[in-house]
């Protein structure tokens, strides 16, 4: 079954009010693009679902897209902090619950052995577990006496992935850190991926065990290639600090964060790359 | 040595290095945990396999770099790993990592999620990542401060992203992840005072008590007899040197953003998978 459709088609499958796990981490890989086709389309009320979370989450909060935010982390590492992540928690303005790393991959695979929690230890003698009104104190049933944190199922609807490569029945090739994408594609009901090229699934096959995230767990494919740009997807492409800076600069005033929105919803992928000194500029500034 | 043949970064990292030892996968998210980690490697702990990223690229020979950490390790072909062997790794403590977090107290419990209450934070950081599960899991707990002040140094964090002593830990974790050791700027730290609580292994040369009281937000236990921080080596100093080429952790210690943008434009230069370091990487 052939599942490659054009961005603006791909992302149009997300409903407003959607719960969205994304694939990547941090300043890796992150489906970008696909975030930024999110705000041009307008969508509202997102629930994002993050381990790592960095500058997909930040735009989508300073884009007004976001009604409740699950997270372990939501930075933008050595650059520093998230600018509308931090505002919109110091201000209460949207629903924040804390995760962590492991629990999110655990929330994830419970949702794909289809079992409401899986315990664990992360998050006893923490706060976390204050916090975190969606997790319970469980003893052993066993016997031992052992006290647990039950993690409850994370279903999101979707999952946003993009990859180095895939196939147009949505086999998919990552190249670089996997990072939780091949649990998030299994976990989601509808699994979205954007890749740097579309290839045949023959030469797909030759990349072996880097095909990570198999067709079934895939339901539509687009290929955008620098799509996780401003984030970096190796080795093809490193993250543009350059582009980050002007970024952090944007949301430092409100006027001008205005201006970026502005911007950003007036052009289509290909037309952002432009803006970005197109494909010279790019390779020039990110080539691996 | 006299006092001018090394830094106080390379001090540290010295001294981050001796905690380290035995087989572990070593994760490293810094600069400074990075440089300790190849340093322990290179000279008593040869069984420790650094990761070129935080979370994958075993076996490679990764050097500190803004923005080319997964690259260093495909191009040195590091073995990748996924995120459920990373945690499998934490869980079964085959792992170790340096860990800078914005508030340490008294008893160890670490806080990089929010400054102020967690609800309506004062400043809201990051989110607690992966501490609740190394400080959980591990046998050994590794935490660095650059600046060691009473707003590092507290008395009780604003929010415990990691687990320090406390009764609640010792009724459901008892020693598991609990906090082995503070390196800050000012000495070495680990947490067997009374009632485990902030004790002084040793002071860095130079360092007075009275400095590490004034420094710090909470009383430290500092026995009379305190030792003083051994000086690095040269061997150690120049391993150091050798192995951060950009100088990244300078960097950290005094971090700008326009000083980042020029590590960053420059770093692609020191990417050559074909020069003889990276091929003999072990």
């Amino acid at each position: 079954m052939n599942k490659v459709v054009s961005l603006p088609e791909l992302v149009s499958r997300i409903e407003d009010g959607a719960s969205i796990v994304f694939g990547g981490s941090s300043l890796s890989r992150k489906p970008m693009a696909a975030v930024r086709e999110l705000v041009r389309q307008g969508r509202r009320n997102l629930h994002l679902i993050c381990d790592i979370g960095g500058p997909e989450v930040d735009l989508l909060v300073g884009a007004g897209a976001v009604q409740r935010l699950t997270y372990a982390f939501v930075g933008f590492e050595i650059l520093g902090l998230a600018p509308h992540f931090r505002a919109a928690r110091q201000q209460g303005s949207l629903a924040f619950e804390e995760w962590t790393e492991y629990t999110v991959m655990a929330g994830l695979d419970a949702a794909v052995k289809r079992v409401p929690f899986l315990p664990t230890r992360a998050g006893l003698a923490t706060d976390v577990l204050a916090v975190n009104p969606s997790f319970r104190r469980i003893v052993d049933p066993f016997g031992s006496g052992q006290e647990l944190v039950a993690i409850p199922a994370l279903n999101p609807d979707v999952a946003l992935i993009h990859v180095n490569y895939a196939d147009e029945r949505g086999n998919a090739v990552i190249l670089g850190d996997t990072h939780i994408d091949v649990l998030a594609a299994k976990a989601a009901r509808t699994t979205l991926v954007t890749c740097e090229r579309l290839l045949s699934a023959e030469a797909l096959r030759r990349f072996g065990r880097d095909l990570q995230i198999a067709h079934i767990w895939v339901d539509g494919v687009a290929e955008v290639p620098w799509g996780a740009h401003p984030t970096g997807c190796a080795p093809h492409y490193r993250f543009d600090l350059e582009a980050f800076q002007r970024y952090l600069q944007a949301a430092s005033d409100p006027d001008r964060w205005a201006q970026h929105l502005e911007d950003l919803r007036g052009q289509d992928h290909p037309t952002y790359l432009q803006a970005q000194g197109g494909r010279l500029g790019l390779v020039e500034r990110l080539r691996l | 040595m006299s006092q001018s043949t090394y830094t106080l970064d390379e001090l540290m990292i010295a001294a981050m290095a001796r905690e380290l030892r035995g087989e572990y996968l070593v994760s490293a998210v810094t600069a400074f945990g990075l440089l300790a980690a190849l340093v322990a490697q290179g000279t008593h702990a040869p069984d420790l396999d650094v990761l070129a990223t935080p979370e994958s690229g075993m076996g490679a020979r990764p050097w500190p770099s803004v923005s080319l950490g997964q690259v260093i390790g495909l191009s040195q072909g590091a073995v990748p790993l996924s995120m459920e062997e990373i945690f499998d790794a934490i869980f079964q403590d085959r792992f170790r990592i340096w860990i800078n977090p914005a508030q340490i107290d008294r008893h160890g419990n670490v806080n990089i999620t929010a400054i102020g209450p967690w609800e309506k934070p004062k400043v809201a950081l990051v989110g607690s990542r992966g501490i609740p599960e190394d400080s959980s899991h591990l046998s050994q707990m590794l935490y660095y401060l650059l600046q060691h002040s009473p707003r590092t140094v507290v008395e009780a964090v604003d929010f415990r992203s990691g687990a320090g002593y406390s009764r609640e830990r010792e009724q459901s974790l008892g020693r598991a992840g609990a906090p082995s050791v503070l390196i800050t700027n000012l000495g070495v730290f680990d947490f067997e005072g009374p009632d485990h609580t902030l004790r002084a292994r040793s002071l860095h040369p130079g360092v007075s008590p009275e400095d590490v009281r004034q420094a710090s937000g909470c009383a430290v236990w500092i026995p009379d007899d305190v030792a003083v921080t051994p000086e690095p080596t040269p061997e150690v100093v120049s391993l150091i040197r050798a192995a951060d080429p950009l100088g990244l952790r300078h960097w950290e210690w005094k971090p700008d953003p326009a000083r980042l943008a020029a590590l960053w434009q420059g770093e692609r230069a020191e990417l050559d998978p074909f020069r003889p370091e990276a091929r003999r990487w072990r």
